[in-house]
């Protein structure tokens, strides 16, 4: 180190010290709080969604609507499937905080583009089935009794809101992911 | 690795850099409270880091680095804020508020935290190292860029801060 090149930057903060080491053997830093919470909110939601779906296919078991019970079964798959998903995403985070700043980067940046480009095949995908399972057997059942010009428009609004919101989610994380991808082609055209 | 050696860099890493890592987290952090949290994690990420520490590399890099990626995904995960600003871009500075020259040691240093905060990641450590005194090819070490592409920007910083500070604010004009 030379002569600081504008000194009173140096001036500030020149009696701080590290923390005792031994406040780091019990501390969770804040990517270890991260991972904790994520597995928080993994098994609260899928502990939700096992009550919540399990309870209707057994009801709908009791009452014997098969195709409603293959619906709320296949949510519950599908959702499975999910958070399986965001575990092994989460397990495979790299760190090596000790890289190049460069290098960290481009590794955090890639690590976050590649979750969101592949949010429509791990987030939604897997969420599709059990989704269109439901709105088919419902939209089915009122036909039955209504017919299907009257099944067709009454269902019309709802599946338009939620295959709306998935296509919001997915084309949102693509365009996340794009944003991301610019972020790392402007560091790699640092130099 | 031995415990004792360990704990042996930590406390050599604390008696040469504990003010510079206190000043890269207040730079790179705006709220105290969040600062001190951030400074505490970058503590801990060296002491643990200290055990896969095989010298490859001077300390003061490893604990550069460590640092600086720490304060990094901070960074990364704060959420929203202002589109960064690259530093040929900077025109004129933004005036730091009110809370910022509270919790700033001087005008000048609170000035120099706003603009980090406005830059691409890495060239707020850039500018943060070259404020340390590092030399161009230290920090072309710690953040993995070309020493071309380190001396760039520092001759771009030099001109931003001759540009927007006072020359009584100045220190080291040649400094690199």
């Amino acid at each position: 180190m030379t002569d600081l090149p504008f000194p009173e930057w140096g001036s500030a903060a020149h009696d701080a010290q590290f923390s005792q080491a031994r406040s780091c053997e019990t501390r969770a830093t804040r990517f270890e709080r991260r991972i904790r919470v994520r597995n928080a909110i993994e098994y609260i939601a899928g502990a939700l969604v096992a009550l919540l779906f399990g309870g209707a296919t057994i009801a709908a078991l009791l009452r014997g609507e098969i195709a409603f019970a293959l619906g709320f079964l296949l949510v519950l798959a599908g959702t499975a499937a999910v958070l399986w998903n965001l575990h092994r995403r989460g397990a495979n985070l790299e760190r090596h905080p000790e890289d190049t700043c460069r290098a960290h980067l481009r590794r955090q940046y890639e690590h976050q583009r590649a979750a969101l480009a592949a949010v429509p095949a791990w987030y939604i995908g897997p969420l599709l089935p059990g989704t269109l399972a439901i709105y088919a057997t419902v939209t089915a059942k009122v036909a039955e009794k209504a017919g299907w010009a009257t099944a067709l428009s009454g269902i019309a609004g709802p599946a338009a809101i939620t295959f709306g919101l998935f296509a919001a989610i997915a084309l949102a994380n693509l365009w996340g992911a794009r944003r991301l991808a610019r972020e790392i082609a402007a560091l790699d055209a640092g130099d | 690795m031995t415990e004792e050696r360990q704990h042996q860099l930590y406390r050599e890493a604390g008696e040469h850099f504990a003010p510079a890592i206190a000043r890269l987290a207040r730079a790179m952090e705006r709220d105290p409270d969040r600062a001190r949290d951030l400074e505490q994690d970058m503590h801990c990420e060296l002491f643990r880091s200290f055990a896969r520490f095989a010298g490859d590399c001077a300390l003061k890099t490893w604990v550069y680095r460590v640092a600086h990626n720490v304060a990094a995904e901070h960074r990364l995960r704060a959420g929203r804020r202002p589109k960064p600003v690259a530093l040929e871009d900077i025109g004129d500075l933004p005036e730091p508020e009110d809370a910022e020259l509270a919790a700033a040691e001087s005008h000048a240093v609170a000035r120099a935290r706003v603009i980090i905060r406005s830059l691409p990641t890495l060239d707020a450590q850039v500018m943060l190292l070259w404020l340390e005194g590092e030399t161009a090819k230290d920090i072309a070490e710690v953040t993995g860029l070309a020493s071309g592409a380190v001396a760039t920007r520092i001759h771009r910083l030099k001109t931003l801060l001759a540009d927007q500070f006072a020359p009584a604010e100045h220190g080291n004009e040649d400094h690199d």
